[in-house]
């Protein structure tokens, strides 16, 4: 749907690219300050452990500081207000117990980081250790230790739903019960997390500098933690490498960099690596499932009985908190499906592991692989191809928008369209003809589906119902013209390979007519920027577009009162186009309005609008439910039975993202997200010892997928606009990332079927395929 | 994270290193640091010197002789990959050393280094082996020559003695008539081996043999190599008699791996 | 001192061995296009161009450059091939965080000039050691493609430069020197609960000399440490010993100071060592015990059973390559009942300390430890 040449729908190439290209990014690791002094963290070997004592090293104890130094700060709480929650403090230094591997426990500050490290060497801990609690399945036992003593169990959170349940059950002639589970992994961006900050003596002003997702809530954050007016405290995002949401969260490190900035009055930088990134922070994904699904002989899916366990680990992050997860989980597992009966039981799990922080499509992943492998196994049971399962049980697009049956809202969209069209390019017959004639080299030939949506751009009264720090309201935007007739644009939410500073400048071109090149957009500084509460949740187009949209609306009222006296018309008859005013006869530039406006205003109309051409605006969509963008994922997998390795031959995505501003942008988006999934179907996993060490803590041990391991995805678009957004455009972002564990864990269970062997857990290594084939073929 | 202190210096020569290491434990030769980089950058390995041999010249060079040829311990990966090379093998080695982790790896990592790095995982270890090298050591007490089955003594284990260097790795030359396989089973491109095999079947000279190698031991040679090879024993049977140690599962992939490398070699393809 | 040249200009390089030449780059250079991603080698973000070609600059030290050529992405401004790719990298969306780039455009720059005819699945062969998490590599390979369909290129050669302004002498301030050693891995000397857990090994020899000849060597804790090769005793009192267990595993080298408990049933001839101890260089601490016993077998000959179970933490535990570990504590295992054996026919010990992969080895030795002790 392009509607102009370089505006909503034109696949520009991006502003952001050349001085990433020519090395000229300004990442935090980048920042260099005159007397700045680096900073390594002594963290704790152990999981689980009650310390003794710090000792710091003889002659150097100016240059460590422990908890005990901390004098009047607070430790980090993200409290849900669902009922039952518990509440668990973040230490910013450990205190009196240690609760994961690597949790800091000690700042040691020297002048470049080898010596900051030698000194973290240096210091001494004490600690006894206690048993740790390694496995979310056992956290709830008994005689489980308690992380948190005033504790009565090891759970921040029980919560669930139900609805018809038992009806269903008792209508149902088939049934299929399985576990499944999904491994803990690190978001692994490739840029680790990292602090610079010193204090403004002129401002009067702590300056952090952070590689973040989400300025304005880091400084609520560390407001609180830090004991300081919200005024007295700036943060900064520069160019931030990836996030994913590893940087959606309010550090401990950036608190203790703002603390000692404040007292050694000097800069200091922290620059977290990949040690400490592996050791001390795989920290989402896992997800365990008892799920039974229910239908009848007919093919009609009648519900879906389920208890779920997430492991959240130690403590509540803030500011989504240890409840996001898990409950996300009651409310989104049935998905665009139609059921008669539902109920589902999550438990928020708490473990001697870093606290869980919601990954590109959060609880979805997750919930996508337990839904759409028992989809599978239904249908196989009622013997029907499990794409015609499907299409007997999704929303049909005539009931569009949807209420399914948690209530979630389908703003639009054909989920039927998107799985016939997947099936489509899959050729099944000729697939399943394959199949039966087995593969020359003697490996196993296997096809899958996933289906599933992602909502997105969710607001107030979604988030409000969580009841954790962060609650979005109206996201706002502020449109500034300049004298010259170039566009500021200012945000608050951070670009961090999302292309904001492409597509919001062709949001502006699409209401403004201004050239793309001439908009730049000021995001990521809360002292720049209006307050949002950031980048997350697949919200940025919509809501930060949306905003753009509304400010450029204000300015091109403003500007066309002032074309239509300088063109002498109405201003009801000038469009802005290409850069400038047309009017019935003749037009003007908006470099030549820019210049009025500053320079000559004795120009300007009468009773001109006395803003001015700067506009803030603020933006909410229809209703904030959210909008539904959706896909159909397709797997044709290679297995060799002999070493059990999966070869993904062909990997295809329909996608329905509602309008597209950037299809290149978009493409990309999706791209990225199905690698990252296929790394969650096939590759990455953060592996602990019943002692809670973790054990891959390099990259040659937790394995991201590479080029070789990637494979070439061919993406179908469908456009279905949503009706509540802008321009119609849906939240995107994360969806790539949800479909991958199931489409390949089906095509994988497809492959393995003639031996009665099925796979019911992520990442599906050889180890695991070998295993699965072993029990099959001993059953 | 960054290393802890040590102090590096440059060999010029052979036998500069030989007296810079001056047989002590807590100084450690290096050439490409590939694997010792990493180690050092995690703090796991602290020795207090390190002896950069990687610009000595006459570990760089190429020899050679009636039956074998001679390769400076300092030659890259790369510059085998290259086939810049006097190659012993008839293209074995370029192929070898393609597979070697990734190319910015390859064009540091050094063939000398590997073999005294000693990962059971590693190329060079488990296919040198198969081909019947071995290693010319200068050290304190002069110069001495083992044959990589002598060298090897564990997982990053090796004859090596404190101040002992290696020098040169001799290969023999394979004529036309010999056969080569190899195969190892990584999860990732370029990551560590889980399994791997080398089969060479050279009847010109009457050696055969079958390499097991990525067992986290030193490379063993399985025993009825040429029976093997000719189809007439069972990599199954004979894995599981010569590697007890592996666990069950694992004995399984070096089975698989000791099959396709034999089925590599009479396809004459090597994966 | 270390001479080199950055991109075309001379520098002096004075600092520190453990300087790898990234920081020395950009810490002391304020080049920051070379971005690090992992300093483990694995991941590519550092990677720039040596003497011509592609290298880690996380695991090249600075000091070791002596003569190299070094270029980096700021140097590339008048190159007209890596014009080329930037366009290609912009067209094609082979980027988006742009963290990964600086190593993806060096490689792509290797690719283009040394293999023209590469095809999609070679030129993801060759991006393997360049990791990126947005893009999926679609446009990356896409961008190589295209590059590579206008070729062959040949590298340019670098634009003539401006002379030196000067020799300046980069390099760090001698730093004050840390002399302490490292602090002792958090330990508390308790007797420790039996492992319920964590790897297990376990070996039987037949020994040709009567049980009791056997068991005179191992009920002496002393003479059990002198079997154990690296073991160390400090003290014995009662049954708790303290005492250390050094083991060398390729280029780690680990002290597992610690303290073991020694229990001995005569009449069953058996025993155990359950042990914990430290090692303060990597933080890392291990548990460990020790079952042995001994029975009659034939004619005045008698079987030897050790198990060993040990588990290790911190950082030590937490890279993982645990069956190498395994390896070298099943040698070790190995060593000890020969030496054992040979104990006990009165000769001296002569297994030699196992190579092997430090950790594990330091959590059996440290069993052992505490039983030798």
């Amino acid at each position: 749907m392009k509607t102009s040449e370089r505006g909503v729908g034109a696949s520009i190439p991006r502003f952001e690219d050349d001085r990433y290209l020519e090395g000229r990014g300004r990442f935090v690791g980048d920042i260099r300050m005159p007397n700045m002094l680096e900073v390594a963290f002594l963290r704790s070997p152990l999981a689980h452990a009650e310390i003794l004592g710090v000792s710091k090293p003889e002659g150097a104890a100016h240059q460590v500081f422990t908890a005990a130094d901390l004098e009047g700060v607070q430790g980090i709480r993200a409290d849900s207000g669902l009922p039952g929650f518990r509440s668990s403090v973040q230490p910013i230094l450990a205190v009196d117990r240690i609760r994961h591997v690597n949790e800091p426990i000690a700042a040691c500050v020297a002048a470049n980081r080898a010596q900051a490290e030698d000194l973290a060497d240096l210091t001494q801990l004490e600690a006894k250790p206690l048993p740790a609690v390694h496995d979310m399945l056992k956290a709830r036992d008994k005689d489980a230790p308690l992380l948190h003593p005033d504790w009565e169990e090891n759970a921040f959170l029980e919560s669930g739903f139900e609805q018809g349940i038992e009806a269903a059950i008792e209508k149902a002639t088939v049934t299929v019960r399985r576990q499944y589970r999904t491994a803990r992994q690190c978001m692994s961006p490739m840029e680790g997390r990292g602090v610079v900050a010193y204090f403004d003596d002129q401002a009067d002003q702590l300056v952090i500098i952070t590689s973040t997702q989400m300025p304005h809530i880091v400084r609520n954050g560390l407001a609180e933690c830090l004991g300081l007016d919200q005024a007295r405290i700036r943060v900064i995002a520069p160019d931030v490498g990836g996030g994913f949401g590893y940087k959606g969260i309010l550090l401990a490190e950036e608190v203790v960099l703002g603390w000692l900035a404040m007292r050694l009055r000097r800069p200091m930088r922290w620059i977290e690596d990949r040690r400490e990134q592996l050791a001390g922070n795989a920290n989402c994904r896992e997800h365990w499932y008892d799920i039974t699904g229910y239908a009848s002989a007919d093919g009609k899916l009648l519900g879906v009985d389920c208890e779920a366990i997430v492991d959240s680990g130690a403590y509540s992050a803030y500011p989504f908190s240890a409840c996001l997860e898990a409950a996300q989980v009651a409310s989104i597992l049935p998905g665009p499906y139609v059921m008669e009966g539902y109920r589902c039981r999550t438990w928020s799990v708490a473990t001697n592991k870093p606290a869980i922080l919601p990954y590109r499509g959060v609880a979805r992943t997750g919930v996508c692989f337990a839904m759409e492998l028992v989809m599978d196994d239904l249908a196989r049971e009622l013997g029907i191809e499990p794409a015609e399962f499907r299409r007997r049980n999704l929303a049909p697009a005539e009931q569009m928008p949807f209420v399914n049956i948690t209530g979630k809202i389908f703003d639009s969209g054909d989920y039927v369209e998107a799985l016939d069209r997947a099936v489509k390019a899959l050729d099944l017959p000729a697939l399943r003809a394959r199949q039966e004639k087995g593969e020359p080299d003697g490996r196993l030939l296997g096809v899958g589906l996933s289906i599933f949506c992602e909502q997105g751009a969710h607001g107030t009264s979604v988030y409000s119902g969580w009841g954790i720090p962060m609650v979005p309201g109206y996201e706002q935007a502020t449109a500034r013209m300049t004298p010259d007739g170039g566009l500021e644009l200012r945000v608050g939410v951070q670009s961090h390979g999302q292309s904001l500073e492409t597509t919001l400048a062709q949001v502006a071109n699409e209401v403004l007519g201004v050239e793309p090149g001439k908009v730049r957009l000021v995001h990521g500084d809360t002292a720049l920027t209006p307050y949002s509460t950031g980048t997350w949740g697949s919200r940025c187009m919509v809501m930060a577009g949306g905003a753009v949209a509304m400010a450029c609306e204000e300015l091109a009222e403003r500007v066309k009162a002032i074309a239509a006296k300088l063109l002498q018309a109405e201003p009801g008859q000038i469009n802005l186009a290409d850069g400038e005013a047309r009017g019935p006869s003749g037009s003007v530039s908006l470099s030549r309005i820019g210049a009025v406006w500053y320079h000559a205003p004795q120009d300007l109309p009468d009773g001109v609008d006395a803003g001015g051409l700067e506009a803030t605006k603020g933006y909410k969509t229809v209703r904030d439910t959210g909008t539904f963008s959706y896909a159909c994922h397709s797997a044709l997998v290679l297995v060799d039975p002999e070493t059990g390795e999966v070869e993904i031959e062909r990997y295809g995505i329909v996608e329905d993202g509602g309008v597209l501003v950037n299809p290149m942008v978009v493409d990309g988006q999706v791209w990225g997200g199905a690698v990252q999934g296929i790394g969650t179907a096939l590759y990455e996993e953060m592996p602990y010892d019943s002692e809670g060490q973790p054990l891959a803590t390099t990259l040659a041990d937790y394995m991201l997928p590479g080029a070789a391991e990637s494979p070439s995805i061919a993406i179908d678009h469908m456009e279905t606009p949503s009706p509540i957004s802008r321009f119609g455009q849906k939240g995107i972002g994360e969806s790539g990332a949800i479909g991958p564990p199931a489409a390949i864990g089906n095509a994988v269970n497809d492959a393995l079927r003639g031996f009665g062997a099925r796979i019911g857990q992520v990442p599906i290594t050889p180890e695991r395929v070998l295993a699965a084939l072993a029990a099959g073929g001993s059953q | 994270m960054k290393p802890g202190r040590f102090d590096l210096v440059l060999a010029g020569s052979c036998g500069e290193a030989v007296s810079l290491l001056g047989g002590r434990e807590e100084a450690k030769p290096v050439a490409g640091s590939q694997s010792l980089g990493p180690m050092l950058n995690l703090r796991l390995a602290r020795p207090a010197v390190l002896v950069d041999l990687s610009t000595c010249a006459e570990l760089r060079g190429v020899t050679e002789e009636a039956d074998s040829v001679l390769y400076g311990a300092a030659l890259t990966h790369a510059e085998f990959e290259d086939g810049g090379l006097v190659d012993a093998t008839p293209g074995w080695l370029p192929q070898i050393a393609r597979r070697i982790a990734y190319r910015a790896v390859r064009n540091r990592g050094t063939v000398g280094g590997s073999l005294a790095h000693a990962d059971p995982a590693a190329d060079w270890v488990v296919t040198l082996r198969a081909l019947g090298a071995s290693v010319l050591l200068a050290g304190p007490e002069g110069e001495r020559e083992l044959a990589l089955d002598a060298f090897f003594t564990g997982a990053l284990a090796t004859a090596l003695k404190p101040g002992e260097i290696i020098r040169a790795v001799r290969v023999p030359r394979r004529g036309a008539s010999a056969r080569w396989g190899y195969w190892k089973f990584c999860r990732k491109l370029g990551e560590f081996a889980k399994a791997s095999a080398a089969v060479l079947a050279d009847p010109g000279r009457g050696e055969f043999a079958v390499v097991a190698g990525a067992i986290e031991r030193a490379p063993v040679a399985l025993p009825e190599a040429q029976a093997l090879i000719e189809g007439r024993a069972d990599p199954r049977v004979v894995v599981e008699e010569a590697l007890p140690f592996l666990p069950p599962e694992r004995r399984a992939l070096q089975a698989t791996a000791t099959a396709r490398a034999i089925a590599a070699l009479s396809e004459g393809e090597n994966e | 001192m270390t001479e080199f040249t950055v991109n075309g200009q001379p520098v002096r390089y004075n600092g520190e061995g453990r300087t790898h030449l990234a920081d020395f780059l950009r810490e002391e250079m304020g080049l920051t296009a070379t971005h690090i991603g992992c300093e483990q080698g694995v991941c590519g973000a550092c990677t720039l161009v040596k003497d011509g070609k592609p290298v880690r600059s996380c695991i090249t030290y600075a000091a070791a450059c002596e003569g190299a050529k070094i270029r980096t992405l700021e140097d590339y401004r008048d190159d007209v091939l890596m014009a080329r790719i930037r366009a290609a990298f912009k067209e094609h969306h082979g980027l988006q965080c742009g963290f990964c780039t600086p190593g993806m455009l060096a490689t792509a720059y290797d690719i283009a000039t040394r293999l023209p005819e590469a095809d999609e699945a070679r030129i993801r062969e060759e991006l393997a050691g360049n990791l990126c998490r947005c893009t999926g590599y679609m446009g990356i390979v896409a961008a190589i493609k295209a590059v590579l369909a206008e070729g062959p290129h040949v590298a340019p050669e670098p634009a003539a430069r401006e002379a030196v302004i000067a020799s300046a002498r980069f390099g760090a301030a001698e730093a004050p020197e840390v002399v302490a050693e490292a602090a002792a891995a958090p330990v508390v000397a308790e007797r420790p609960a039996l492992l319920t857990d964590g790897h297990r090994l376990e070996r039987v020899a037949r020994i040709e000399l009567p049980a009791e000849r056997v068991w005179a060597v191992l009920s002496d804790i002393r003479q059990v440490a002198a079997c154990m090769p690296g073991a160390s005793v400090e003290a014995v009192k009662g049954e708790r010993v303290t005492g250390a267990m050094a083991a060398k595993i390729g280029p780690i080298t680990a002290r597992f100071g610690g303290t073991a408990f020694v229990t001995y049933e005569p009449a069953e001839m058996r025993g155990t060592v359950a042990g914990q101890g430290g090692d303060g260089s990597s933080r890392s601490t291990a548990r460990g015990e020790v079952h042995f016993a001994l029975a009659p077998s034939g004619d005045a000959g008698c079987e030897l059973t050790c198990e060993i179970l040990y588990k290790l933490s911190g950082p030590l535990a937490q890279v993982g390559r645990p069956a190498i570990v395994a390896g070298v504590v099943d040698r070790l295992l190995a060593d000890f009942t020969a030496n054992v054996e040979a104990a006990a026919r009165g000769e001296a010990p002569t297994a030699s300390a196992p190579p092997g992969f430090a950790r594990l080895i330091l959590a059996a030795l440290r069993n052992m430890v505490g039983r030798s002790t």
